[in-house]
Formats: C-alpha cells, sequence, structure tokens
C-alpha cells in the first residue's frame, strides 16, 4: 500500500466514492438473466427433440409444460395446451385402458421406461399413433409426471410393409434362402422346404448350404462368387434331405444395407428337373430324326445299283415289253434323284439335327454357368 | 388529525443516485452492468430534439448495449402511450429501460416496466403497493429539476377514457438508478423551469407537513425548500449557470427523497385531479393551488408551516402569503379560471382529489366540500 503511485491513490478513490467500473450495488437482474438465458437455451434444446414431451400436474392432471414437437403433432398453440388435462389428448378408445394403466402402475411410474402406445388426438381429429414413455417427478413440492411421446407412424408403416414382404417370401412358388455371408440358412420359405423334402421350412435354418447340393462345394463357391459380383444364375444338382438328386436352377444376389455393405445372400430355387428330361427327350428325338434321314440317303444308293443291274439286262431283251420295263426303270431312278435332291436340299434340317441330337454335350456335366460371361467363354 | 412522534415507526427507502456534471455518461455503464443487452429508451420529442436522448444513447453503444427509442410519449403520460410503450419493450426483447427526461418520460418509463413485468394494463395498478412483479432495471436521467420521479416511488398516469390521473404508489417503481446531471436542464423553457421548480417547493412544503413525515424526511424537505427558493429566481436570470442549475436539481433531489418517503398532500391531490380533467402542466396546477391549500391546512401545523415561513423569507405574513409572492415574482399569475377551468366542474375535481391517495398524508382531513372551497380560492 505504501508504494501506491498518486494515479493508483485517485483510483481507489474513486472507487470508495462508488464511481469504480464495478462499484455496483446488490442486484440479482444480471444472473437472473444469464440464468434465463441458460433456461431458455434448455428449451431450445428441448424444442429441438421430435419427441413430444408433456410435463403433467399429478394432483390435476393437467399439462404444465410442453415442448414444442407437442405443440406442432398437436396443432394446439401453447396456451390452449395448458389449459387441458393430458387425458383429453389420448384418443377415447384407449382412454379407460390408460386410466387404468397409470392406476395399476402407480408405484412403478417412478421407475423409467413405463412404456404403452396409444393414439393421441390434434387439434384437427387426426390420431397419431404414439409410444408414450411415462415416468413420475418430483419438482420442489410438487409432483408430476413427465410423458415422452414418438411419433410411431412410420414404424407401424415399416412394420406392415415388412410383414406384407415377408408374406410375399412365404407364399412365392420358388424356393426362397437367405442365408449369411459363411453360409449359414438364416431363412427357407415353405417351397424350398418342400422342394429339398424338409417337413417344416424353420427345419433348414442353421445347416449350411452345402448341404443342399449334390456338389458340396457349391455351396461356398456361389457365397465367394457373390461377395465379389452382383449376382449369378446356375443350374446344377440339389440335394434332397433322403440324399435324392435333383436337377435346380438357382439365382443368387448379394442384400446390402445402405451403406453398401453385403448383409446376406438369397438364393431362389427353382425345380428344373422336368426341363432337363424333356431336354435330355429332344436331343434323343432329334439324332434319331437325323439318323433315319441319313439312312434313307444310303437306301437310295442301295436301290440304284439292283436298278443299274434291271436296266442292263432289259436292254440286251428284244422283246416289247423290255421298253416298258426300261420305262419304269427311269422312273424309279427319277424318285431316287428326287430323293437325293431332297437330300442335298435338307442341308439345313441335317445340321440343325446334328446339333441339337448329338452335338453338345448334356448340360449337368457345365457345372459353372455365369450370368455375366459370353457364350463363348464355356 | 394523526398526532405524531418521532418514536413512530418510519421507512426510509433511498435509491442509488449518483450526481455532478458528467453523469448523464455513466448511462452505459450502469446498463451493462445491470445485464441489459437491449434497452427501452424512453424519452419524448423535445428532449430528443434537445440531443440529451441521442447523448445517453451514444453511451449505450460506449458499452456494448443496443437500445430501440420510444418517444411517443406528452404531457401528462396516457395509459395508451404507456401500453405502446410496452409493446414496443416486448417486441424488442428488451431486458431494461432508461429513461431520459422530465416526469412524464420517466412515469411512462415506470409504467412500461411494470405492465410489461406483470402483462397486465397499467390501470390495474392503481394504488398503494399492487404490483406484484417488479419492473425491470430502470435507469433515470432527469432533464428537469421537480418532478423527482427518479428516486420516487410514485407513478402518475392519466386514464384518457376517464380523463383523470391515477397514482401508482410502490417501491417497485423506484429507480435502481439517478443520474442526475445538471447539463441537460440548460435546455428547459423559462416556463418548464418555473413549472418544476415550483412542483420541487410544493414537494417539499407538502412533505415538511406531512402526517408521514420523519426526521429524515424533515432534513430534506427543509434542505429542498432553502435551495429552490434561494436559487429559483437566479436561474431565470442565468439559464446557462451549470452551478445554479446543479442547485435546483439538488433541490429537486432532497425534496424526491423526502417525498418518495413521507408522500405529499392535498395540493398535489387537487392537482392530479385537474391536471387529469384539463390536461395542465402538473407544475402550473401546484403553482396555482399550493399557497391555498397552506392556508386551509395551517392550523393543523403551524409551527412547521411557520418554519418554512421563515425560510422563504420577505414576501408576506403568512407563509402562505410568502409562496403566493414568490410564484408572482416568477411571472405566474393567473387563476384556475384563466387556464379554462370552469366553475361547474370543481365539485367532480374535488370528489376525484379527495379519493387521491396523496389525500392520506395531509395534515388535516378535508371533506369534499373543504377542498371545493380552496378551488374556488384558486378560481
Ligand atoms: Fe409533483
Amino acid at each position: 500500500m505504501h508504494s501506491e503511485s498518486p494515479e493508483d491513490r485517485d483510483a481507489l478513490r474513486e472507487k470508495i466514492i462508488g464511481l469504480g467500473e464495478t462499484s455496483l450495488h446488490k442486484s440479482y437482474y444480471p444472473e437472473l438473466q444469464s440464468r434465463l438465458a441458460e433456461l431458455e437455451r434448455f428449451r431450445a434444446l428441448l424444442d429441438q427433440t421430435y419427441d413430444a414431451i408433456f410435463l403433467i400436474r399429478a394432483d390435476t392432471g393437467k399439462l404444465a409444460d410442453i415442448n414444442a414437437s407437442a405443440r406442432q403433432y398437436l396443432g394446439y398453440s401453447r396456451e390452449e395446451l395448458l389449459a387441458k388435462p393430458f387425458i383429453d389428448l389420448i384418443s377415447p378408445q384407449q382412454k379407460a385402458w390408460l386410466v387404468e394403466f397409470v392406476q395399476k402402475s402407480g408405484d412403478q411410474l417412478s421407475k423409467p421406461g413405463q412404456t404403452f402406445t396409444a393414439p393421441l388426438v390434434s387439434r384437427s381429429g387426426t390420431e397419431i399413433p404414439m409410444e408414450i414413455t411415462v415416468r413420475s417427478v418430483t419438482f420442489g413440492a410438487e409432483q408430476y409426471v413427465v410423458a415422452v411421446a414418438r411419433d410411431i407412424t412410420d414404424r407401424i408403416r415399416t412394420e406392415r410393409e415388412l410383414r406384407i414382404k415377408e408374406s410375399a417370401l412365404e407364399s412365392s412358388t420358388n424356393g426362397i434362402l437367405i442365408a449369411d455371408l459363411t453360409g449359414a440358412v438364416m431363412y427357407a420359405n415353405r417351397s424350398c422346404a418342400a422342394m429339398f423334402g424338409y417337413e417344416r421350412a424353420d427345419a433348414i435354418a442353421g445347416r449350411n448350404l452345402e448341404a443342399f447340393f449334390a456338389d458340396p462345394t457349391v455351396g461356398e463357391k456361389v457365397t465367394v462368387h457373390l461377395l465379389a459380383n452382383p449376382a449369378i444364375v446356375q443350374e446344377t444338382v440339389g440335394l434332397r434331405s433322403n440324399g435324392s438328386p435333383f436337377h435346380i436352377q438357382i439365382s443368387g444376389s448379394v442384400v446390402q444395407n445402405d451403406a453398401g455393405q453385403p448383409l446376406c445372400i438369397m438364393l431362389i430355387v427353382m425345380d428344373i428337373t422336368d426341363r432337363i428330361l424333356n431336354e435330355q427327350m429332344k436331343r434323343e428325338t432329334y439324332a434319331q430324326l437325323g439318323k433315319n434321314i441319313e439312312q434313307f440317303a444310303i437306301l437310295g444308293d442301295h436301290i440304284r445299283n439292283p436298278l443299274q443291274v434291271i436296266v442292263g439286262y432289259a436292254e440286251m431283251i428284244d422283246d416289247p415289253f423290255a421298253k416298258r420295263i426300261l420305262e419304269q426303270a427311269r422312273r424309279i431312278d427319277d424318285l431316287v434323284a428326287e430323293l437325293d435332291r431332297g437330300w442335298v436340299e435338307s442341308a439345313n434340317v441335317r445340321q440343325f439335327l446334328r446339333r441339337h441330337g448329338e452335338g453338345v454335350e448334356p448340360s449337368e456335366e457345365v457345372f459353372f454357368h455365369f450370368s455375366n460371361r459370353k457364350q463363348e467363354d464355356i | 388529525m394523526i398526532q405524531r412522534s418521532q418514536l413512530d415507526l418510519r421507512k426510509f427507502v433511498v435509491p442509488e443516485f449518483i450526481c455532478g456534471h458528467g453523469a448523464l455518461q455513466l448511462a452505459g455503464r450502469y446498463a451493462r452492468n445491470f445485464g441489459m443487452k437491449q434497452v427501452l429508451l424512453v424519452t419524448d420529442p423535445g428532449v430528443r430534439a434537445a440531443g440529451w436522448a441521442g447523448a445517453v444513447g451514444e453511451s449505450l453503444v460506449e458499452a456494448g448495449v443496443s437500445f430501440t427509442v420510444f418517444d411517443s410519449i406528452s404531457v401528462n403520460p396516457r395509459s395508451r402511450q404507456v401500453m405502446a410503450g410496452m409493446e414496443t419493450y416486448l417486441a424488442e426483447e428488451c431486458n431494461g429501460i432508461v429513461a431520459v427526461g422530465g416526469g412524464s418520460p420517466m412515469d411512462c418509463a415506470k409504467g412500461i416496466g411494470i405492465a410489461s413485468s406483470n402483462m397486465r394494463d397499467i390501470r390495474t395498478f392503481e394504488g398503494v403497493d399492487r404490483v406484484p412483479v417488479p419492473a425491470p432495471p430502470l435507469i433515470c436521467i432527469p432533464t428537469t429539476a421537480g418532478s423527482s420521479a427518479d428516486v420516487s416511488q410514485f407513478a402518475i398516469i392519466t386514464d384518457e377514457e376517464r380523463k383523470r390521473k391515477i397514482g401508482i404508489v410502490s417501491k417497485a417503481v423506484v429507480p435502481d438508478i439517478s443520474l442526475l446531471d445538471p447539463e441537460p436542464l440548460t435546455t428547459m423553457s423559462r416556463d418548464l423551469t418555473v413549472d418544476s421548480g415550483i412542483d420541487t417547493l410544493s414537494h417539499a412544503v407538502e412533505t415538511y407537513v406531512s402526517n408521514a413525515s420523519s426526521p429524515m424526511t424533515d432534513v430534506h424537505a427543509l434542505e429542498a425548500i432553502r435551495l429552490i427558493t434561494s436559487t429559483l429566481p437566479a436561474v431565470l436570470e442565468e439559464p446557462d449557470n451549470l452551478n445554479l442549475r446543479f442547485s435546483t436539481l439538488l433541490a429537486s433531489l432532497h425534496a424526491g427523497l423526502a417525498f418518495s418517503n413521507a408522500s405529499v398532500g392535498a395540493a398535489h391531490a387537487m392537482a392530479h385531479s385537474l391536471g387529469g380533467a384539463y390536461d395542465l402542466v402538473h407544475g402550473r396546477c401546484n403553482a396555482l393551488l399550493l399557497e391555498h391549500v397552506m392556508a386551509a391546512n395551517y392550523e393543523a401545523e403551524p409551527e412547521r408551516y411557520n418554519r418554512i415561513g421563515a425560510i422563504i423569507g420577505r414576501g408576506g405574513a403568512t407563509p402562505a402569503e410568502k409562496v403566493a409572492a414568490f410564484r408572482r415574482a416568477l411571472g405566474v399569475t393567473e387563476t384556475l379560471a384563466a387556464v379554462g377551468v370552469r366553475e361547474d366542474a370543481i365539485p367532480a375535481l374535488a370528489e376525484a382529489a379527495y379519493n387521491d391517495p396523496c389525500m392520506v398524508t395531509n395534515p388535516r382531513n378535508f371533506t369534499c366540500e373543504d377542498i371545493e372551497r380552496i378551488y374556488m380560492y384558486a378560481f
């Protein structure tokens, strides 16, 4: 204090007089202002949430406070809402039930997470399905119930859509298999179970894909392929639960999440045994037809030789009938020439028959037939 | 009549005030320290034109405080003006009020404060102690030396529908700080200087004889009488003399501290009634009534009145005559009839005055007829 400069003493004197920058009399106002600002900030925070929040007086059931979402969902002004009992916002059909719920769970209300679903009724009469969590709280000496209502319109719609999709999958005449990325089956529909000879669809879940193919490596190959490619279409041999093989075509694809990451794979399985048998029969028929045409051509040559002999003899005989014989022999030769011409003209048909009758090998020996490859790659 | 003793219970409320040259410039600092972010600057067109509202605005800006000016205020502020001010206060999201001007802007500012904190019509606060929620902080910078609204617990608002003044008396309307700077007084007209000076004298005289007076209010009342009677005539000669102006400001402050705690009497009750009905300047109403009320009250407090007479000194035999001589010397020579009051209106004026809260502290209990008679003396 002794070393104070004259300026310091002047400043001190000013403060003693009460003229210092912070020479203030007691006032809570600035503090009140900052607390109010804090409260407003907190309210703004509550107003940001999509959940509708209701503070209900426990004694009267009337609303003591609400956030912005509550106003927006219900279309009432703040003042209108604060004059209402909360129960009036609940759909009439649910009212009695709610009263019972509150009475029944009286003591439970102080614990978190007492949740029920009930529609709230907006000013215009629209019912909004809500999941409502209630909890009793005490502020000062006042008892309140806080209700946080979440709009579950979207959830209900999604659930319904999911159910439709599920039953579509279930009732599909194609077999549908869903497996995780390790090949473990998570789901199989009824058709799939029937196709593979299982009594119940849930008997399939948990098995690995390898159990469903004559060649146990097919399942893994399909999975590996699908992790690098979007889809696969392949014919192969399936294996029933009793061990009997049958022809199937599988169309596989990868199910991805929104971020594009693979979640699981889905295989659509068709029993193609009938088609395969038909094809086999067709091939045999064509081969037979080709063979018959060929034999027919050889037959012409076979006829020509004895005919040549007959013509030779007939020319040596001087008899009025010889002329007749030659005449008939020429007719036969013309008929054979006609057949020869037909043979030449049937080249395309024979080529077709060759190709489908005896050309390519049976398809069950070609295991992989990738949908994204060209025909000539095989 | 109420018997008084110095042992009677009394309360003395004094708001914070800073007086001296340059006090006006502290408006910004105090606004900021009160936590004001958006201020409603309440003033009137005259004060604004004289530049004092602008000077206070500059101080606010320097302190980083935003403000909105509200100056739709007349002499004898109306309830509708108060409500319009409240709308502005709320619309601009203000959180404090600074009043610059005479009694009208300051009373209006008090009204805006309580109307907005209570969200009620200003007329519902009429009477004593009827303000439940305190007003936001109020900083007053008086530009006249007379009303003392900057330190008082009174706000007088005119109910324009019923053409009468309502008195709001509450500790909740006492300003938080008054910045008493003599400089703004230099732009007052001669008439305004006289009217506000006589208002000061009326406050001091009526408080000194008030049945609610106390040793504390006596000191201030007597000093106010001494200061105003000795300096007012001189100020009229030298309107730019800051020392003289400051003395009138001090006189007004002393009178304000006194009357805010002990209240006034019949002259004010009758002036309120008159001003409400005829929209007359408050100080002028007092000037025309004070001597007649003093004469009518004299018998109730002869010693106190004699003391007042002794301080005023020359001018007449009785204290009332001395006050009459004083106002005539200042050029106030008219009568109630001359300012437009009709004789047949006097019973109604008397009845309104009878019901005014100021009448409660008058040293004599007047009947309506008594009051009518006093009006007639001034007629
Ligand atoms: Fe006054």
